[in-house]
């Protein structure tokens, strides 16, 4: 077979000489012959004759000869694409809007399909990485889904679970990296020595990490990914400054190396001190650390997880918590690595791909109805042909080369669209999805839209090919001879595809519809605080220089000082974690005197540390009370806030003033217990769509002290204008201190948006296009409608029928389609809202005012689109459509 | 001249493959050594060749070069690949066998049922 397709690829390369070289054979042959036939006595003209005649037809075998090679159906194919694009280029408007048409729906969905391909499909750049897991600790009862893995989960598994053939540790991080005053901050990871081993691919010059740099005071080692290390040529054994501490380089990564979404140039050991891999800090975890683990060949994943229940079983035992963490319904869930990454996209991103999908079949439904009319005005040209012998094989592989010359010419222009549109879905943040940073056009993304282009023409040639053959040929030649009325069945299709392409636009718009509702409800929910005016920057603030609180509440108090005393600025305040930071770890407090309730489990609460005047700078709002100030921190007695939703659980009919809490677990000693002096209104923290009150309690930051701290200032002028501001004064202080993530609260508050927003403006987009269509459509369909019936409504208007017949006549045509169209939309709508019920915030997926603001939009545009047929069919004179009869 | 046989279906490829095995050769060249080689007992139909002969090298089981004919014309010559040899051994004794059964059938006598 093999041998074949070679000859067949070397022949068509070659089909001139292939030509020739037969014509140049088989005439050789003729010539020797008529030799011979002289040579043996036969006179010349008499032996021209006979060889000629002997040898049989030329062109006959000739033929036979190139069919023996397969080339008959490829000259064929030629033929027909060349008579396909003589039609095309005759009909230059219909082939424009085709063209057009088509590249914009396979455009939408050649951009959707290359991010799913890059997130959703592509294996991550891993050696059998479908075997690579994480492991995550989970407490749902307590309202903590995700909690990251604890240290001491890594000491207590690795080389434990005999399901897992590696397991590792990392955390994502940040370092200022270069020399002093060097304010770079980097994205770097930190990784225990398994890591690598792990993923199947490590450093390609010098090592891995060992054990030994897992220890605080031998960590200082660093590899470098490829590309930071061909920006910085560093050889192994040299050293560079990180966080002001000298490391030495051990080990450079191949290039392409790239664990998940990560950004990390530079990979540190994960060294920790004895006393954090200790039980007590077993569930320690925070999203910041996580597991990875490669699956043992032949393990499964249900083993995965059973041999970490048993392990955790075992585990709670003796832990003095084990009760509650059994109440709090706490599991340690095995997951797939990739699938667990890129989860929270993926139904986003299959209900664009099914948006845009929806957009090619009304886009295809548009085209085969222009086909339809087309075939319509060429089916006498097909009769006759018919009748004149052309078979009906012949027919349908004509129709089938133009349309499908047409798809492939639109899957050309989608495959040019897809690619601009990539660089355009950046601005809607795609490149900020996990692995959205790696979307790009490949192999399969190339074969998806050439298959898929070619499976389109055949699909669309169908409809038009079966009309060609089921066409009476005789009655064909004679109505169209008459000029009669139109084929019926033809009309039934393209009513048909009409009302599919309303029922399917329908759908798409009530989507849209629901999700710009979402929008909307996300966009008006009020995050707790006032966003205009107050710019936020992140200072890392090392251990190395400050040690203990004392030194660090200076720092801050300086800072605040200085800060406060610029222009512009109204008033300044420290946090450990703004709101929508992106970081919304979350910890538990024992409220005293408060005895859980059956049922009831032990819920962990967000806690922050505030300096300064952080609630009158966000804006929060005092219900009882008073803020915490600066002065909290050195008070004897130790105070606190809570938020609203926190007094509401704990005290629902009490005065929350006065009553007393423990951070963490219960103390003996009274004087650790923090007494409410102040409730706050709840402030949102992961975003506009955060559901659960979940409560908030602030500290005074002497007792919340975090390795980096936010400064956020209000200000009466555009926030970003005190950026630089704040970077020089924080310089003044500590030149060593870099200000990051120099941010506008407003533009916190919309990023945290994009999540609503993008979806549903890409559906907007898709529904814009899609209106547009389906009006071109309808206009298509009833302007033949038109076109066709002119006799009859000559014949009518002679007889006396007056315009606003005609034109009512061909209304309620459209009013037809429009109702058929709107009720498959409506069962269509309802499907469709429960599918994407998980993505909605707030809106039921049936919305009745959505569904009739739809319907509103296709009746207007439905009419608007016949409009100008009906009103040309109610002008026709009777002269006019007479003399066309 | 015996009368010329008229070919059994098949048996042109056998016979083309047998010809070129034994000395590369250009199609008329061809037509000759089997005229020759059958004893002139075969009437192949000239034209009928060529598509057999393409047909044979597009499968692989002929090969073919172009050359200088003995009276120096340019011709397209023909020689047998591995592939065809082993062809033209399986046909052989495909047909053997089958020349042997049908010549025993037909020449079985009543005495011999």
């Amino acid at each position: 077979m093999l041998t074949r397709f070679r000859s067949l690829f070397l022949e068509l390369r070659s089909r001139h000489d292939f030509e020739r070289n037969m014509t140049e054979e088989l005439s050789n042959h003729i010539q020797q012959y008529t030799d011979d036939l002289v040579r043996s006595g036969t006179p010349l003209g008499e032996a021209q004759r006979r060889a000629r005649i002997e040898f049989g037809g030329l062109t006959t075998i000739q033929e036979e000869c190139r069919e023996a090679r397969w080339l008959r159906p490829f000259d064929e194919l030629v033929r027909q694409s060349r008579y396909a694009a003589r039609l095309l280029l005759k009909t230059p408007g219909f082939t424009i809007t085709a063209l057009l048409t088509l590249g914009v729906c396979l455009g939408a969905n050649l951009t959707i399909f290359a991010v799913i391909n890059s997130v959703l499909l592509r294996p991550l750049p891993f050696p059998d990485s479908g075997r690579l897991v994480t492991i995550f600790n989970t407490y749902p009862k307590a309202g903590v889904e995700r909690d990251g893995s604890s240290i001491t989960n890594y000491y207590e598994r690795r080389s434990h679970i005999s399901a897992f053939s590696g397991l590792a540790l990392y955390r994502h991080d940040t370092a200022i990296v270069g020399e002093a005053g060097s304010t770079e901050r980097q994205q770097i990871s930190r990784v225990s020595p398994e890591f690598f081993a792990t993923l199947g691919v490590g450093p390609v010059i010098g090592r891995a990490f060992t054990e030994e740099e897992t220890s605080p005071q031998t960590d200082k080692v660093v590899i470098l990914t490829d590309t930071y290390w061909r920006q910085h040529p560093k050889a192994i054994g040299s050293q560079i400054r990180v966080d002001g501490n000298l490391n030495t380089v051990v080990g450079i990564l191949p290039p392409n190396f790239r664990f998940l979404s990560s950004q990390a140039q530079l990979y540190f050991p994960f060294s920790s001190p004895l006393s954090q891999r200790g039980p007590l800090q077993r569930h320690s975890g925070g999203n910041s650390r996580q597991l990875v683990a490669r699956l043992k060949p032949g393990a499964t994943l249900a083993q995965a997880q059973a041999q970490i229940d048993a392990q955790n079983a075992a585990l709670e035992v003796d832990d003095p918590e084990g009760k509650m963490l059994a109440d709090a319904g706490f599991r340690s869930l095995v997951v797939p690595l990739h699938a667990d990454h890129v989860a929270s996209v993926r139904p986003i991103l299959l209900l664009l791909q099914a948006a845009a999908f929806t957009l090619l079949l009304i886009g295809v439904a548009n085209l085969v109805n222009l086909l339809l009319i087309r075939a319509n005005s060429r089916s006498k040209e097909m009769a006759v042909r018919q009748a004149l012998g052309a078979g009906r094989w012949h027919i349908v592989s004509e129709v089938t080369v133009e349309t499908t010359l047409l798809t492939l010419l639109g899957g050309l222009i989608g495959l040019c669209a897809g690619a601009a549109g990539i660089r355009f879905l950046a601005t809607f943040g795609a490149d900020r999805l996990p692995l959205g940073n790696q979307i790009s056009f490949d192999a399969r993304l190339a074969a998806v839209a050439c298959l898929g282009s070619v499976a389109l023409g055949i699909l669309v040639a169908l409809p038009i090919a079966w009309l060609a053959l089921h066409r009476e040929v005789a009655n064909t030649i004679r109505s169209e001879a008459r000029g009669g009325s139109a084929n019926h069945a033809a009309q039934r299709l393209r009513n048909a595809f009409a009302v599919a392409q309303i029922a399917l636009t329908f759908i798409l718009l009530a989507g849209a519809g629901l999700l710009g509702l979402s929008l909307q409800n996300a966009s008006s929910v009020s995050p707790g605080f006032r966003a205009d005016h107050v710019l936020t920057g992140q200072i890392s603030v090392p251990w190395n220089d400050y040690k203990d609180w004392p030194a660090r509440i200076a720092f801050d108090q300086r800072l605040l000082g200085e800060v406060t005393r610029q222009p512009g600025v109204v008033s300044a305040g420290l946090v450990n974690n703004i709101p929508f930071s992106g970081n919304s770890g979350k910890s538990s407090a024992t409220v005293v005197g408060h005895v859980l309730r059956p049922g009831e489990f032990a819920r962990a609460n967000y806690d922050y540390g505030v300096d300064g005047d952080y609630f009158a700078t966000m804006g929060f709002s005092l219900r009882a009370g008073r803020f915490l100030t600066a002065s909290d921190s050195f008070r004897e007695q130790r105070v606190c806030v809570v938020d609203q939703d926190f007094a509401r659980y704990y005290w629902p009919h009490d005065n929350p003033l006065g009553k007393r809490l423990f951070r963490g677990p219960a103390d003996t000693d009274d004087s650790r217990a923090f007494t409410v002096v102040g409730v706050v209104g709840a402030a949102k923290q992961v975003g506009p769509t955060e559901t659960g009150a979940q409560g908030a309690i602030y500290y005074p930051y002497a007792f919340r002290t975090d390795d980096h701290v936010f400064v956020v200032l209000r200000t009466s002028l555009p926030p970003e204008s005190l950026a630089v501001t704040l970077q020089k004064v924080v310089r003044r202080i500590d030149p060593q201190l870099p200000v990051s993530d120099l941010q506008s609260m407003d533009t916190l508050v919309a990023d945290s948006l994009i999540a609503q927003r993008s979806p549903a403006l890409l559906a907007a987009l898709f529904s814009a296009i899609a209106l547009l269509l389906t009006s071109v459509g309808t206009y298509g369909v009833l302007s033949y409608a038109v076109a066709l019936r002119r006799g009859e409504i000559g014949v009518r208007m002679a007889l006396g029928a007056r315009p606003e017949h005609i034109r009512r006549q061909f209304l309620l045509i459209a009013a037809k389609l429009l109702i058929a169209g709107t009720a498959i939309g409506l069962l269509g709508a309802w499907s469709s809202g429960q599918a994407m019920r998980s993505l909605l915030f707030q809106v039921p997926p049936i919305h009745v005012p959505v569904l009739i603001c739809v319907a509103c939009v296709m009746t207007f545009v439905s009419l608007l689109a016949c409009l100008l047929p009906s009103l040309r069919a109610s002008r026709i004179s009777p002269m006019e459509g007479l003399s066309s009869l | 001249m015996t009368t010329a046989a008229d070919l059994l279906p098949g048996t042109l490829d056998m016979l083309i493959l047998k010809a070129v095995s034994l000395k590369p050769l250009h199609g008329y060249g061809v037509l000759l050594r089997i005229k020759q080689i059958s004893r002139e007992a075969l009437d192949i139909p000239q034209g009928s060749l060529y598509p057999a002969l393409y047909r044979l090298e597009h499968q692989g089981l002929i090969g073919s070069e172009w050359g200088q004919s003995e009276n120096n014309r340019r011709a397209k010559y023909y020689t047998i690949t591995t592939t065809g040899r082993r062809r033209l051994k399986e046909e052989t004794a495909g047909w053997n066998r089958l020349a042997a059964a049908i010549a025993s059938a037909l020449n079985t006598t009543p005495e011999e049922i």
